[in-house]
């Protein structure tokens, strides 16, 4: 869920830390005994990250799978045939809209709140920080019990509520993302622009969201995450109305002998934030212009 | 100054949904727990939903805090130990970066199905460690909930680990380098500039993933038992429950949970402010 993203791939921004043409190795490197234990830590640790996604790359291509034997006794694709006839492909393509839809509307806010906040132009500045962050510390379940009644009662529909209810949970990541790189945006470029003749308009496309592109990467890809993951908001205030994969996953894996089903539905959940997560990476996602 | 008037006001009319989901919801919430919203009936302020949620609410209080505590605990371990590589950095530093940005954009309850493939009785690790179905203990589904805080502390692990990585990236060789020059070695410069500068991004973070877990319904539901229940299993079942005053009682857990995540958050903050760097 939540990260601030700019460390995806942090060991990049680490300075070889020698001068030019000395070949000897850093102080702070590891030498044989200490190395001997890093490996083994990180060794650890990759197994710690890995080792929970081990069961979706057997299960999904397990056909038959009797229970002593460490390996699938017949591999295919039942369980890729029983997702589709379960409308995995219908709800892959609604958890694509919800979490599209989060990311545009909470970048959006975020970005506005985010420049009213640095600028210092934004209304009541501390009520406003406090709002767009409580969402951090109050559980979904418990402020959509509440609001779903509002919601039912204003005659809001569902799937309108739904996407209200995931942007504001999205807003305080959005809106972190956005105020710390709008602290280090150097507004000089614009006033520079300005300067030289350039409209407003012709500042914002050329100069501000160029010079912010990264950052407004980073949050729309946080917003989609709460968009594509979410379960719990899905559910109450999507009312039962809108299946997406999280929601068809769930009631499989509630049940029992779905295991090969729920193995491709959880692949089919990870694989799109991961390959976005590569495609930002390759694409200067944590680098300053 | 006219069009920052205007960008005042627009930012007002896109800051309403935040109002209403988080004051209204707050609000809609203690209301329909003290009796003001009934579903049907008079409106009348009581205490009822908070007295006939009396016997369980204890016992669901203790269940959700100890999960969330050692959730969090094991989370901030090996966050902890997984930043230091990520910040010593080299190749390995970076597969471990990845794994851990990998582990963050699963979801939480595809995250919690694969537990569940992994660690049930007839699961992929007593398959592969070739362990008999009925020698394997009960851990989803068991007394310990050994498979929701395993959940738990696997994802948050990750984002434990990415955020006290990233705040430390750009300021620990600053300390590091001089230390080992002056002839610190690898426990002291871990003791006395590693931590000392985590710790306020590792108790930020802890923070957010006691509060999360203290609040997440799916990976409880999916790998918990039925009795006792955590508050969010409790409030959601509740919550679906035909009897109509199920709904009040469900909104009193939802502010029940509220109050120790604030107490939480409480808690934090004053513990981030005694700590030196912050000082």
């Amino acid at each position: 869920m939540t990260i601030t993203t700019r460390e995806l791939v942090p060991a990049l921004a680490i300075p070889p830390r020698r001068l030019p043409g000395d070949p000897g190795r850093p102080l702070t490197a590891s030498r044989t005994g200490s190395r001997l234990g890093r490996v083994g830590l990180v060794v650890l640790l990759l197994g710690w990250f890995a080792l929970p996604l081990l069961p979706l790359a057997l299960w999904a291509f397990a056909n038959q799978w009797s229970y002593p034997s460490p390996t699938p006794t017949e591999w295919g694709t039942d369980g890729l045939n029983s997702a589709i006839t379960a409308g995995g492909i219908a709800a892959f393509g609604r958890s694509a809209l919800l979490g599209v839809a989060v990311a545009a509307i909470a970048t959006l806010i975020g970005a506005v709140a985010a420049r009213a906040l640095v600028a210092g132009w934004a209304p009541f500045p501390r009520l406003t920080t406090v709002l767009l962050f409580a969402p951090v510390a109050i559980p979904p379940f418990a402020s959509i019990l509440g609001t779903n009644v509002i919601l039912l009662r204003a005659q809001v529909p569902s799937l309108l509520g739904l996407v209200m209810v995931l942007v504001v949970v999205a807003l305080p990541y959005t809106t972190f993302t956005l105020r710390a790189a709008y602290a280090a945006h150097d507004m000089g470029y614009e006033e520079e622009a300005r300067t030289l003749g350039a409209s407003q308009a012709q500042v914002f496309w050329r100069i501000q969201i160029p010079l912010m592109a990264p950052a407004l990467a980073r949050a729309a890809f946080l917003a989609f995450l709460v968009g594509w993951s979410d379960y719990i908001v899905t559910l109450i205030v999507g009312g039962g109305q809108l299946v997406t994969v999280p929601i068809i996953t769930a009631s499989l894996a509630a049940g029992v002998g779905n295991d090969s089903v729920v193995a491709v539905l959880s692949l089919a959940a990870v694989i799109p934030p991961v390959a976005l997560l590569m495609v930002l990476a390759q694409n200067g996602f944590r680098g300053r212009p | 100054m006219r069009t920052e008037r205007g960008a005042r006001a627009v930012l007002i009319v896109l800051l309403l949904p935040v109002g209403v989901v988080v004051l209204g919801g707050l609000g809609s919430a203690i209301m329909q727990s003290v009796g003001l919203m009934p579903l049907v009936g008079p409106v009348r302020f009581n205490l009822d939903a908070y007295a006939a949620t009396s016997q369980d609410l204890p016992v669901a209080i203790g269940v959700s805090l100890a999960i969330a505590a050692a959730s969090t605990a094991i989370a901030a371990l090996v966050g902890t130990a997984a930043a230091l590589v990520v910040v010593s950095g080299g190749w390995l530093g970076r597969l471990v970066g990845i794994a851990g940005a990998v582990t963050i954009s699963i979801p939480h309850l595809i995250g919690a199905a694969t537990i569940g493939l992994l660690l049930a009785d007839s699961g992929v690790l007593p398959r592969l460690l070739g362990i008999d179905a009925d020698a394997w203990p009960p851990l989803v589904g068991g007394p310990w909930w050994v498979a929701v805080i395993a959940g738990f502390a696997w994802k948050e692990s990750a984002f434990v680990a990415l955020v006290v990585a990233g705040t430390l990236l750009t300021r620990v060789a600053q300390f590091d380098e001089p230390a080992a020059l002056l002839g610190a070695g690898r426990i002291a410069r871990i003791r006395m500039i590693f931590l000392p500068l985590a710790a306020p991004s590792l108790i930020v973070a802890s923070t957010i993933v006691f509060i999360y877990t203290l609040g997440s319904y799916e990976v409880a539901w999916l790998l918990g038992r039925t009795y006792p229940e955590p508050l969010a299993v409790m409030a959601i079942r509740l919550f679906n429950d035909v009897s109509l005053t199920s709904r009040t009682e469900s909104a009193a857990i939802a502010i029940v949970t509220v109050v120790l995540a604030f107490a939480a958050v409480a808690v934090a903050s004053v513990a981030v402010r005694r700590l030196a760097v912050w000082r």
